[in-house]
């Protein structure tokens, strides 16, 4: 154990946060499972905290493998990753596992297991996006030679993720933007990007409005084909979050009063650990609606903790980058963690509804699956890059390839 | 570093919005909190809670002796909804491949259709997608049990769509016996009898319960918000099964000979007025007879039974003694412009008041009320009112009609309203009024109050205890009530009883026969209503009864004496030898000793040592084992068993010695309670189960 402790490098305080959360996971999934239990083992809720410890044990050994790579390789391997994500995706949208309603996931041969390959792709799309950004920091004011390169991968990967999952790619495309505007794209060229990409974003917004106003003729997509099959999908949800839905029944609309509810029952220090009741009424309180839960069960106070500790994690990520010599660390270190957190703000969002619903997870608290171990490689993408600072800290004569430093 | 400071302060302003972010969800959390609190609190409870009604189990009705007479039995009501996802998921997928195992299980449980007929039934049902298909009604538990094992069904509600739902059932498990008066709980119809009478106490009060619903379906209370449901109180009757057993059969008997129309039979016990039988039949449409109304509190006209009121009054008044001579005129006899006949025609003139009330002389009864009360009719209603023949029973039976005893001030009051009275016409009253009467005069003159309900229970605790209760003192005096029962036992002794005479013990009572009228046809119908009222043994009465029947039109044996009498009489034997059978006999026969089974244990070695000493030939299969029995085997050879005792199981014990018994035991750390001497010959638990801490096992010795 000591000899792990040992070798264990990185930022110690990022580690910490890591494992906290962990550790709240473990609490939170374990109350939460209760009715996905008792439906499929007959009220052995064990069964899903032995699932989440098993999750947990895996992603934390991913972390503290990936944080042992020279993160400089990850340069070469995001270039690699990213162009195999591309037909993976495609693969996905036309033969993939339809679970709930999108076709996101496929089913690992052998090891017989889903994962959604919009987590890869993302995954590999930021990393991707950290080293053209790294490489092309001299020329990036330019259109032709700098925008352009940067810009097509999220373009592919967006329009790739959309169909069977619009709320990821909206986010993927909202996080790459961001990054474009960190990494000194021109704001001419992000402006333009934003116009384009708000072209339907409005349409979907617009019939959302002629829905409503049509008045529950609810215009049923009758081609159902894969692709066109959750656009009504997305016109009812856009509707229900602009005029707080009417109909009693509509599932999302559900989902949000449950998850006010929540928040309402858990007042300033909530109904203590494994006192949730709305758990039993909420539509996946173990991921999509973990939020509501936790500030039911530990109240707004817990909830401003979890907050916090995104906020410090985003904090030493940051503080990462300031020291980091190499700009493709640097990079990797701010995208990383910046998707991390907008995801996790953007769940908290939905739960309080300030966002209409989307199928977004709390970043290592929801309970495991494929998108926690990759937030794990994420992590321990991080922890790599803080590896090599600390170690350039203790040697700071150690020279870099001149290539990718920052001037 | 121009560079780095440029990307720096995006990266800042970058995290300030995420700063302003969380800012605005936990705003937003805080408004969700307080300025909706409220309302999203409220909403949870009315989403998800409901309250729902507890019922209460009807309390059951016991016989005296303890048996139940009427109790609730769930039943099931067994419901398809064909529109269950489970169901008609991939097609039907699911009712495809069970359908036909199914109906096959359905034919055979119920045996009402064919497996084919069952199939297409269902096949009916999933077609017209029927959310609420009634596929049986009033399974038994029993059957319901079986179901729930059938293909499809057994994969639960929300796959098999099966809905079974609960609904309780009065059960009288004696069927017939004293059905009426027990009664009838129904759910669309008023209850009657005993369940009618005591329906709020039987009934209990509902509860209510709140509950909340979760994941599947499942409803589970909300502590704190449960309301228990009181269940019904229990009855204990005075019905004694036996005894309304005989009643009803003796009843029946008689009435399925005559072809009668109805009839009752009611038993009291002579010293409380506790009813002990209660039978009332009547014949149905289809020529069988049920328990279809309480004749035995409707009132009638009771005929000469009601003789013994006349002679009550006469003799409280001292008018004269039985004794004293009256004219019979032949049996005919002109009173005003109608005359009297009486019913066995005879050619008697001077006979004692005794002889007239054996005989049952209308003529006589008619000359006393004529002689003694015609200037005063009052005087001899003031008698009948005494004995409250004009109130009722006040028994606690619903559905008692009212008795009718005529005054000179009512309107159909007519000069021959008075001797008609006194041989039991032109009054209604009820035949257990008329056992009252006979009742009280085999007790010594105190009218007891009639009644149905000994004990109020609840959980088998008594809660009402009802006491005998008295309602007239004394109705005549010490020299009265003698000559009365002199007359009463006469009757059986010379008179219109003779056949119901017994060598064993003696009865008293009087034979009744009336000419019932008809609706607006009125006597022209010839019917007859046949009685018999009195009491047993005449000298020490301990039972009184009264036997009416209704015989059909033209019925060619309609005295009281010959169908009223024998059903009494078969009452009366059967309750004496019933009386007799209850002396304790002493004499139990133990089972004659079969030398050839034996069975004994012990230790091994021991066995062998006095097998060897007593030169009996065995066969060992014991081996090395400490422990054997010795018994014979098939082919009468006595073998040595290896007798099996391990450490942790229970071993069987029986055929050990308790010396041998104590030492397995006490090596197993089991207490150990010994009763008698000998071998062991029952043990109080069962050899096989598992041996717990701090045991104790009682051992009976033979």
């Amino acid at each position: 154990m000591n000899h792990l402790l040992n070798k264990t490098r990185g930022d110690k305080v990022i580690w910490t946060l890591v494992v906290l959360l962990a550790m709240m996971s473990l609490l939170v999934v374990y109350s939460s499972t209760g009715s996905l239990a008792y439906k499929m083992y007959r009220g052995n809720t064990e069964v899903y905290l032995f699932k989440q410890v098993v999750f947990i044990a895996i992603g934390l050994m991913l972390i503290y493998f990936a944080h042992l790579i020279n993160y400089t390789l990850f340069s070469r391997i995001a270039q690699v990753l990213f162009w195999i994500t591309v037909p993976l995706l495609l693969y996905t949208l036309f033969f993939g596992v339809k679970l709930n309603e999108g076709s996101r996931w496929i089913r690992l041969p052998i090891i017989n297991l889903t994962f959604q390959t919009s987590d890869l792709a993302k995954l590999a799309l930021f990393m991707y996006l950290s080293r053209m950004l790294s490489k092309k920091q001299n020329i990036i004011k330019d259109f032709k030679t700098g925008f352009v390169p940067v810009i097509i991968p999220i373009v592919i990967t967006c329009l790739l993720i959309a169909p069977a999952n619009l709320s990821t790619a909206l986010l993927t495309g909202a996080t790459s933007m961001m990054l474009l505007f960190i990494g000194r794209v021109r704001m001419k060229h992000l402006f333009l990007t934003g116009l384009v990409a708000m072209i339907p974003v409005l349409l979907l917004i617009l019939s959302a409005v002629i829905q409503h106003n049509s008045n529950g003729i609810k215009a049923k997509a009758e081609n159902r084909s894969r692709l066109t099959a959750r656009v009504n999908t997305w016109v009812n949800r856009v509707e229900t979050f602009m005029y707080g839905g009417n109909s009693q029944d509509d599932e999302d609309n559900y989902q949000v009063n449950q998850a006010k509810i929540a928040i309402a029952k858990g007042g300033i220090v909530g109904l203590g650990p494994g006192n949730s009741e709305q758990r039993n009424f909420l539509p996946h309180p173990y991921s999509d609606f973990i939020y509501a839960i936790i500030i039911e069960e530990y109240g707004i106070v817990g909830g401003a903790v979890v907050m916090f500790v995104y906020l410090i994690f985003l904090f030493r990520s940051i503080q990462l980058f300031r020291k980091c010599p190499y700009a493709f660390g640097a990079f990797l270190a701010l995208a990383l963690s910046f998707t991390l957190v907008i995801q996790a703000m953007a769940n908290m969002a939905v739960n309080v509804n300030l966002f209409p619903v989307t199928g977004v997870t709390l970043p290592l608290l929801s309970m495991g699956g494929s998108s926690f171990l990759f937030t794990c490689v994420a992590i321990g993408l991080i922890l790599s890059v803080s590896r090599y600072v600390e170690k350039s800290e203790l040697k700071p004569a150690v020279q870099s390839s001149p290539e990718n430093e920052l001037s | 570093m121009e560079v780095k400071r440029d990307i720096l302060w995006r990266v800042y302003l970058c995290f300030i919005g995420m700063v302003v972010l969380s800012a605005a969800v936990l705003g937003r959390a805080l408004y969700i909190q307080n300025a909706e609190g409220e309302y999203w609190r409220s909403k949870s409870d009315s989403l998800h809670t409901r309250i729902i009604n507890l019922e209460a189990d009807r309390g059951t009705i016991f016989s005296s002796d303890g048996s139940m007479l009427s109790t609730s039995i769930p039943y099931f009501n067994i419901y398809i909804d064909f529109g269950a996802e489970g169901l008609r998921e991939k097609n039907g997928k699911r009712f495809r491949e069970n359908i036909d195992s199914l109906s096959l299980s359905l034919s055979g449980l119920f045996a009402d259709r064919s497996t084919s007929e069952y199939k297409k039934l269902l096949q009916a049902g999933f077609r017209k997608k029927d959310r609420y298909f009634l596929l049986k009604k009033n399974i038994d538990f029993s059957q319901y049990k079986q179901l729930r094992q059938f293909p499809l069904v057994r994969q639960g509600r929300n796959k098999s769509g099966v809905i079974a739902e609960v609904k309780s059932k009065r059960l009288n498990p004696f069927g017939l016996l004293a059905n009426r008066t027990i009664g009838l709980a129904r759910e669309n119809a008023q209850n009657v009898g005993l369940e009618r009478t005591y329906d709020s106490l039987l009934r209990g009060a509902t509860g209510k319960k709140l509950v909340r619903f979760i994941a599947g379906g499942v409803a589970v209370p909300v502590e704190g918000y449960e309301i228990e449901p009181e269940n019904g109180r229990d009855l204990v009757t005075t019905l004694d099964v036996n005894i309304q057993d005989i009643a009803e059969n003796a009843l029946m008997k008689m009435m399925v000979q005559n072809e009668a129309v109805n009839g009752t039979c009611i038993v009291m016990e002579v010293a409380t007025g506790k009813i002990k039988a209660i039978a009332n039949l009547g014949k149905r449409k289809e020529g069988e007879y049920w328990e279809d109304l309480n004749y035995a509190i409707r009132a009638s006209e009771p005929g000469s039974t009601f003789k013994l009121a006349t002679m009550l009054a006469v003799l409280e008044d001292k008018k004269a003694h039985i004794g004293n001579h009256v004219n019979l005129e032949n049996g005919v006899w002109k009173v005003g412009r109608r005359t009297v006949y009486d019913s066995e025609r005879h050619k008697r003139t001077e006979v004692t008041l005794q002889q007239a009330f054996e005989l049952s002389s209308n003529v006589g009864m008619a000359k006393l009320a004529m002689n003694y009360y015609a200037k005063n009719p009052m005087q001899y209603i003031n008698h009948l009112r005494k004995l409250k023949l004009h109130e009722g029973s006040g028994i606690d039976l619903v559905g008692e009609t009212r008795p009718v005893i005529k005054t000179p001030k009512s309107k159909t009051w007519s000069a021959t309203s008075l001797p008609w009275m006194s041989f039991g016409y032109e009054v209604l009253v009820s035949p257990l009024q008329t056992l009252m009467l006979y009742n009280a005069v085999a007790n010594n003159g105190t009218m007891m109050q009639p009644y149905l309900v000994e004990e109020i229970q609840k959980d088998g605790l008594k809660l009402i205890e009802n006491q005998p209760k008295i309602m007239v003192e004394k109705i005549a005096s010490e020299s009265t009530l003698s000559q009365l029962r002199t007359c009463l036992e006469g009757v059986v002794k010379n008179g219109t009883g003779k056949s119901l005479q017994s060598p064993f013990y003696s009865i008293a009572g009087k034979t009744g026969t009336a000419l019932v009228a008809n609706g607006n046809r009125g006597y022209s119908d010839h019917i007859y209503q046949s009685s018999f009222a009195g009491y047993f043994p005449a000298e020490n009465p301990k039972y009184s009864c009264i036997v009416v029947i209704v015989n059909k039109p033209h019925a060619p044996v309609y005295y009281g004496g010959s169908v009223a009498g024998p059903v009494f009489r078969e009452v009366a034997d059967k309750l004496f030898a019933l009386q007799a059978q209850q002396i304790p006999v002493k004499t139990a026969l133990l089972p004659p000793q079969d030398s050839t089974s034996f069975y004994f244990s012990g230790n091994s070695s021991e066995l062998r040592t006095i097998l060897g000493k007593m030169k009996l030939p065995y066969r060992d299969s014991v081996g090395n084992a400490d422990w054997a029995s010795v018994q014979m085997d098939t082919n009468f050879r006595t073998v040595l068993h290896h007798k099996p005792i391990a450490g942790k199981i229970i071993p069987d014990l029986r055929g050990m010695g308790l010396r041998d018994a104590l030492y397995v035991l006490e090596e197993m750390k089991i207490k150990v309670v010994a009763k008698g001497t000998g071998k062991v010959k029952v043990q109080s638990i069962d050899a096989g189960k598992p041996v717990t801490k701090d045991l104790s096992i009682t051992l009976e010795l033979n």
